[in-house]
């Protein structure tokens, strides 16, 4: 036990001291506050302009059909800080106007022989592809309103022309889906890499002491089983440090440079609970111990650096599967394959944090899908250590599977 | 009590890397275990240092079977290695902390051991700024930090210069006085010459030759006669039939056939009234035996 405290605090020391390690962990951690930033960022670009997202746009109205109605349109706050216009402005004016910067955009309103031409007129269409629908439409509507009370009729008849829609979702599930996928399946992603490389380290770190030859003093130092256990708990450690330092620098950068409520449409704050994060932990330590360990594997099979990639393809290729069945199968949360990937031991590390972020996944879900996952730690852990201990002394070229097999 | 090796087996597959040796250490000193290439060295010493499963035999020390778990043996192997990036101070007291040493303790004797071998100037510096011989006495104080009764040397002077190993063979001789049991494997002869008293040869897995070094080689009948003189005395030596294997300005290395003849060549030489500065017959030297036991 103390062999296997000193070797893991060996690991991490050697690992958080890497140059390499502290450099790119600063560049995440700043991209990370950069993103946060974005908004502020492009306010300095804008230069003490307007900086609100209200898109200026001019009506252009020289029949004065939308008399009285600037007020209603921009209380619908669809985006555009409208202004109307009663003058007869040609293309060449609304031109200037847009290059001087007072507006951005105008819709030419024209009533000819009892059709209502509207003309929108951008900067560049490549750079506003998107017709203000919205505001097409509202105006449409209030245009219809306006034509409709001309009529003179009861608020019974311009209630039966204008029924109030109750609108209401039902599900066939008994299950309740909730949450944003996009969020979901980003988060995924970090996981997956956050547990892969963590795993890959393992591989490298051993193939390195076997090719620098420091092996033949380790063996004879501590048992091979506390060298692969300390390295995989002391690897694991950074990694969590890790993550839990992009969460926190993720936190501090939303409270400190993001408006409230920006990032409503993304992620749903209500679902991130502490209970959330227990289970990304969990998932996270058993999916690295997993990976880690059949990384311990191939990097003891092999001597030399350059055989390191090849050596660990079969279990890039499983770990690869493994995401994308949770991937592809969380676009259909309720789907059997869904709960399948959340049940495998290679794939539910990426998908059972998130079939518990969506409320779907079943108390005795997330049991059987640890119990498996510790199983097969177990039985990974047993195969690795064997065949670390006997591979792991061979300057030879890459042990085949074959005579991995023959391994007493 | 000490180290026994009772009739030791290990196969790798079809191959016999190690077929049926025997030796023991029942003092402290310097044992010398010898071989070609593939001779089965390394496996012998993994064995002894219970990193790899014997097939059959029995190794025991202090008559307790040898295990990994249970011996704390001092190893330097001859595959050099230690951490490139990490700083000397740090790799050393991990092996020494590994080795049970508490940190303190292994501190003072980081400090003594490097200062002993004139290495305390690259404390904390990182391990791949040192030179290979400066890297090699790093890996020496691994192997010998934890004070261990028992010390596998694999080419302990290999790569080291002659101030080096001058060192490096006075630490070893204070190993001994400390009553340390020491197994140095080496292809320098001299060196295992020079330190050990008992010995093994081993060829192809198999133990050609073993025992006291001294009494293995005075049983070896001289070989050699060098004789020196201040005039030509070749065709002398050429009329015994003896064949002159070098001649340096009369002083002549001739291989003889049996002690018998040289003598009988002196006689000659003293007869004519010709003046002999030197007359010495030479055994074989451990290279010599070592090139007739494993060179065929």
């Amino acid at each position: 036990m103390r062999d296997l405290f000193v070797v893991s605090k060996f690991t991490i020391k050697d690992m958080i001291k890497r140059k390499s390690f502290i450099i790119s962990n600063l560049i995440i951690l700043g991209i990370i506050v950069l993103l946060f930033n974005i908004p502020n960022i492009l306010k300095l670009f804008n230069k003490g302009e307007d900086i609100s997202s209200d898109t200026k746009i001019l009506i252009v109205d020289e029949n004065n059909i939308f008399e009285g109605t600037l007020d209603q349109i921009n209380n619908m706050e669809l985006g555009y800080k409208a202004t109307i216009s009663n003058e007869n402005l040609t293309f060449e004016d609304i031109k200037t106007k847009i290059e001087n910067g007072e507006i951005d955009s105008a819709l030419i309103i024209e009533n000819t022989d009892q059709v209502i031409n509207i003309q929108y007129i951008v900067e560049n269409l490549m750079m506003y592809e998107t017709v203000p629908e919205t505001l097409v439409n509202t105006i449409t509507n209030i245009y219809s309103n306006l034509q409709i009370s001309k009529l003179g009729l009861t608020q019974e008849q311009l209630q039966s022309l204008a029924p109030n829609f109750n609108f209401e979702m039902k599900q066939t599930e008994e299950q309740k889906v909730e949450g944003n996928q996009f969020a979901m399946m980003l988060m995924s992603l970090v996981l997956f890499y956050a547990i892969y490389f963590c795993a890959y380290q393992i591989s490298t770190s051993i193939t390195t002491e076997k090719t620098s030859k420091i092996i033949e003093t380790l063996v004879t130092s501590t048992s091979p089983k506390t060298i692969v256990l300390g390295k995989t708990i002391g690897i694991g450690i950074v990694g969590l440090i890790q993550i839990f330092a992009i969460i926190v620098t993720a936190l501090i950068s939303n409270a400190l440079f993001l408006e409230e409520g920006i990032l409503d449409g993304i992620i749903d704050f209500e679902n991130v609970t502490p209970f959330l994060g227990i289970i990304t932990a969990i998932y996270f330590i058993l999916g690295y111990a997993v990976y880690g360990l059949l990384y311990a594997l191939t990097g003891s099979t092999v001597s030399k650096p350059e055989d390191v990639q090849s050596a660990n393809s079969p279990v890039a290729i499983v770990a690869v599967i493994g995401f994308y069945l949770a991937y592809f199968t969380m676009m259909n949360p309720t789907s059997e394959l869904n709960k399948l990937a959340a049940i495998l031991p290679i794939s539910s590390p990426f998908c059972m944090p998130f079939r518990v972020m969506m409320g779907i996944a079943t108390t005795g879900e997330i049991l059987v899908s640890i119990a498996i996952l510790t199983i097969t730690i177990y039985i990974i852990a047993k195969i690795s250590i064997k065949i670390y201990s006997q591979a792991i002394l061979n300057y030879g070229s890459k042990i085949k599977i074959k005579d991995m097999l023959k391994m007493k | 009590m000490g180290l026994k090796v009772e009739k030791v087996n290990k196969k790798f597959g079809e191959k016999v890397a190690v077929d049926n040796i025997s030796f023991k250490m029942d003092k402290p000193g310097i044992f010398g275990l010898l071989g070609t290439n593939g001779a089965g060295k390394t496996t012998t010493i993994r064995m002894l240092l219970g990193i790899l499963k014997k097939d059959t035999g029995e190794i025991t020390w202090n008559g307790k079977q040898v295990e990994r778990k249970q011996v704390n043996f001092g190893y330097l192997p001859e595959e050099r290695g230690i951490y490139p990036k990490i700083k000397i101070y740090e790799q050393l007291l991990y092996f020494a902390e590994l080795k049970g040493m508490k940190k303190e303790e292994a501190s003072k004797e980081i400090d003594y051991w490097m200062k002993r071998l004139k290495v305390e100037e690259y404390k904390n510096l990182q391990a791949e700024k040192l030179s290979k011989g400066n890297q090699q006495k790093i890996q020496f104080i691994i192997a010998i930090l934890h004070n261990p009764e028992l010390i596998v040397l694999d080419e302990p002077f290999s790569g080291l210069d002659p101030v080096n190993t001058e060192l490096l063979k006075e630490v070893i001789l204070e190993l001994v006085e400390k009553e340390r049991y020491i197994i140095m494997s080496s292809h320098q002869m001299s060196s295992i010459e020079e330190f050990c008293s008992d010995i093994l040869i081993l060829n192809r897995g198999k133990t050609v030759l073993s025992g006291n070094l001294k009494e293995i080689k005075d049983s070896y009948p001289a070989r050699t006669l060098e004789i020196s003189s201040k005039q030509d005395i070749s065709t002398y030596i050429k009329e015994m039939n003896m064949n002159i294997h070098k001649n340096i300005d009369n002083n002549y290395e001739i291989m003889i056939q049996n002690e018998e003849q040289a003598h009988t060549l002196l006689k000659k030489l003293i007869e004519q009234g010709i003046k002999i500065t030197k007359f010495e017959l030479k055994k074989p030297s451990l290279n010599d035996i070592f090139i007739e036991k494993v060179g065929e």
